[in-house]
């Protein structure tokens, strides 16, 4: 029943993304819309397919670290691939696909150097270690960030700002195979290590009392969820609050198994970035807001409900 | 130790004012106007050493036949030539007052922004006298002119550019029926939007804005509100100053296709500083902008 809930919701959400624009097309021209065809439906499809990468990454990350607070960017991913974008952007390489390949190429070097952080002195990922390493990436990454931004030329600066705000403004079917062709390894990847990330909700020894290969199962998830948030974050910008605030919604009601909390993650993310960004294009229409800010906006408040809760315990 | 007298014989010049004690013979301030930011700006001589922190004063500047006292530029004062062998002291827009007050300025020409009016104050505080000018549309540097020649003691020049400039601006080209869209940036679209000197240049230059009914100077929007306002011309910004620059590479994509210009391949490249802001040459420029609508059609 939760489930056709959920799958009601998110059809929905795709539905009026797809209906609702910054311009009237009527319903009945839906079908056959030129608009809708090649920049709505890509556009909607896009924000869901990222925003259930978010998720799902979220869910994982902050199974393996065993920390609430975990989300995909406080990994240093998103000041990597910040990094990558606004190069990129001072360079004057902004035509084709050269910003989202610079930024996934930093958020994949972020995501090496805390990788790296994290197996020092043989500590095989320690949670610790993984969170303040990636505080310490992330840190360092957007200190040469605003260096560059602020030394760029006032133009660039104001647009290297509105990417890392995030959006889909330029969501097209090619981003959208892109992604498409891309998810299913690391969806695959984490949704096996599922059954062993339960066992490690309990611990690392308990863990490996039951059964689980702990060292594997986290080397294995940590690389699959950076993976999703890295091509998440190369096609549409930081959106954040996403990967925090869903997995602890969907765990709510779906509970901690990961094998119904990944799927609940995938489709609530998507559910929430899909409805952001259709907010994002009509509310203040013809004009148009970074879907991040709307997410924030969203998320923060959220935030602010689920620590009332936990300091409440 | 000059200016500390100055200032208390404007101290005393208030007091004596205050007592209504009139044809008192000290110095006083000769030229005194009031800029944009509603700031009184007082010289006690003409200007001679100025720091202008825009492109669009910079090139004013040189029109009222000024150019041999700017003694300080940013890093984008291009035009004419010459300004480009005048010291820069960085990009303007957060001005670095150290290196404004190393060119002994006697008035440093500053954008009214809020960064700009906090740097005001800050060359008051040193005893540096600030001009904050609006500089978005025609009408403005009109007045900047006006208020420019002022102070270097020149209203003759000032007038005379301000006529021609507002002259220009109130004349606009018969309507050429062509709506075009500027579009800056592609990721997220960024157009040009009513409050800008572009969107100016448009209505002179006969052709319609398709964002006209946007009040900023520019906003994102969605590829599909570009789209459905259907522009017959989508004008593009390069950086580069040549003559006939490529349009963006962006244009390419997929997404772009649903746009009937982009389709058509109606574009229009503006390069230069001809068209980034308000100036003298702003006739020059509705006639090239109006010449290349034309050619694009």
């Amino acid at each position: 029943m939760k489930w056709l809930g959920l799958g009601g919701v998110a059809v929905l959400a795709l539905v009026l993304s797809v209906a609702l624009g910054p311009t009237h097309v009527p319903l009945g021209a839906l079908a056959t819309s030129d608009i809708v065809r090649s920049i709505r439906l890509p556009r909607g499809v896009l924000a869901f397919l990222v925003g259930g990468a978010l998720g799902v990454s979220g869910a994982a990350l902050q199974a393996i670290v065993r920390n609430p607070l975990a989300d995909p960017f406080l990994l240093g991913l998103s000041g990597g691939a910040g990094l990558g974008a606004v190069l990129a952007i001072a360079a004057h390489a902004t035509g084709g696909w050269a910003v989202p390949i610079a930024a996934l190429a930093g958020a994949l070097l972020a995501m090496g150097l805390v990788y790296r952080i994290g197996l020092v002195g043989g500590a095989e990922l320690d949670p610790r270690v993984l969170i303040l390493g990636g505080v310490a990436v992330g840190a360092f990454a957007g200190a040469l960030t605003t260096a560059i931004v602020s030394l760029a030329n006032a133009v660039e600066l104001r647009n290297a700002m509105l990417w890392l705000w995030g959006g889909f403004g330029s969501a097209s079917w090619s981003s959208v195979w892109v992604v498409c062709a891309y998810l299913p390894l690391p969806l695959v990847a984490l949704f096996a290590a599922a059954r062993p990330l339960d066992l490690l909700a309990l611990g690392e020894d308990p863990a490996r009392y039951l059964g689980a290969d702990v060292a594997r199962v986290k080397r294995q998830v940590y690389l699959a969820a950076s993976l999703l948030t890295a091509v998440a974050v190369s096609v549409s910008g930081i959106i954040g609050f996403v990967g925090l605030i869903v997995p602890h919604a969907m765990r709510a009601v779906w509970g901690r198994t990961h094998r119904a909390l990944f799927p609940a993650a995938f489709l609530g993310g998507g559910v929430l970035v899909t409805l952001a960004d259709t907010l994002a294009r009509t509310v203040v229409a013809p004009r148009e807001l970074p879907v991040g800010i709307v997410t924030a906006l969203i998320g923060v408040p959220a935030f602010a409900l689920l620590m009332r809760q936990w300091t409440a315990r | 130790m000059r200016r500390r007298a100055y200032r208390t014989d404007l101290a005393g010049l208030l007091v004596l004012a205050a007592l209504g004690w009139e044809g008192w013979g000290g110095q006083t301030p000769r030229l005194v106007v009031t800029d944009d930011a509603n700031r009184a700006v007082s010289l006690a001589h003409p200007a001679r050493r100025i720091v202008s922190l825009s492109p669009a004063t910079t090139e004013l500047l040189f029109a009222l036949g000024a150019g041999d006292r700017v003694v300080g530029r940013t890093t984008w004062c291009d035009y004419p030539a010459e300004a480009t062998l005048v010291p820069s002291v960085g990009d303007g827009l957060n001005p670095n007052i150290e290196a404004i007050a190393a060119r002994r300025p006697d008035l440093v020409v500053l954008y009214r922004s809020t960064l700009d009016l906090r740097a005001a104050q800050q060359l008051l505080q040193l005893d540096i006298p600030a001009l904050v000018l609006k500089q978005d549309r025609l009408e403005d540097l009109a007045r900047a002119a006006q208020l420019i020649s002022r102070l270097t003691d020149d209203t003759m020049a000032g007038d005379s550019i301000a006529r021609v400039m507002l002259a220009t601006a109130r004349t606009p080209a018969s309507a050429l029926g062509i709506s075009i869209a500027f579009v800056t940036w592609d990721n997220p679209p960024i157009v040009i939007g009513r409050d800008s000197y572009l969107d100016q240049l448009a209505s002179l230059a006969g052709a319609r804005n398709v964002f006209h009914d946007m009040a900023a100077a520019s906003s994102i929007v969605s590829l599909e509100t570009i789209a459905v306002r259907d522009p017959d011309i989508l004008v593009t910004i390069a950086d580069s100053a040549e003559r006939h620059p490529e349009p963006p590479a962006y244009v390419r994509a997929p997404a772009w296709q649903a746009i009937r210009a982009v389709r058509e391949h109606r574009f229009v490249v503006l390069g230069g500083s001809l068209f980034g802001h308000p100036s003298p040459r702003a006739d020059s420029a509705v006639r090239e902008l109006r010449q290349m609508l034309r050619g694009a059609r």
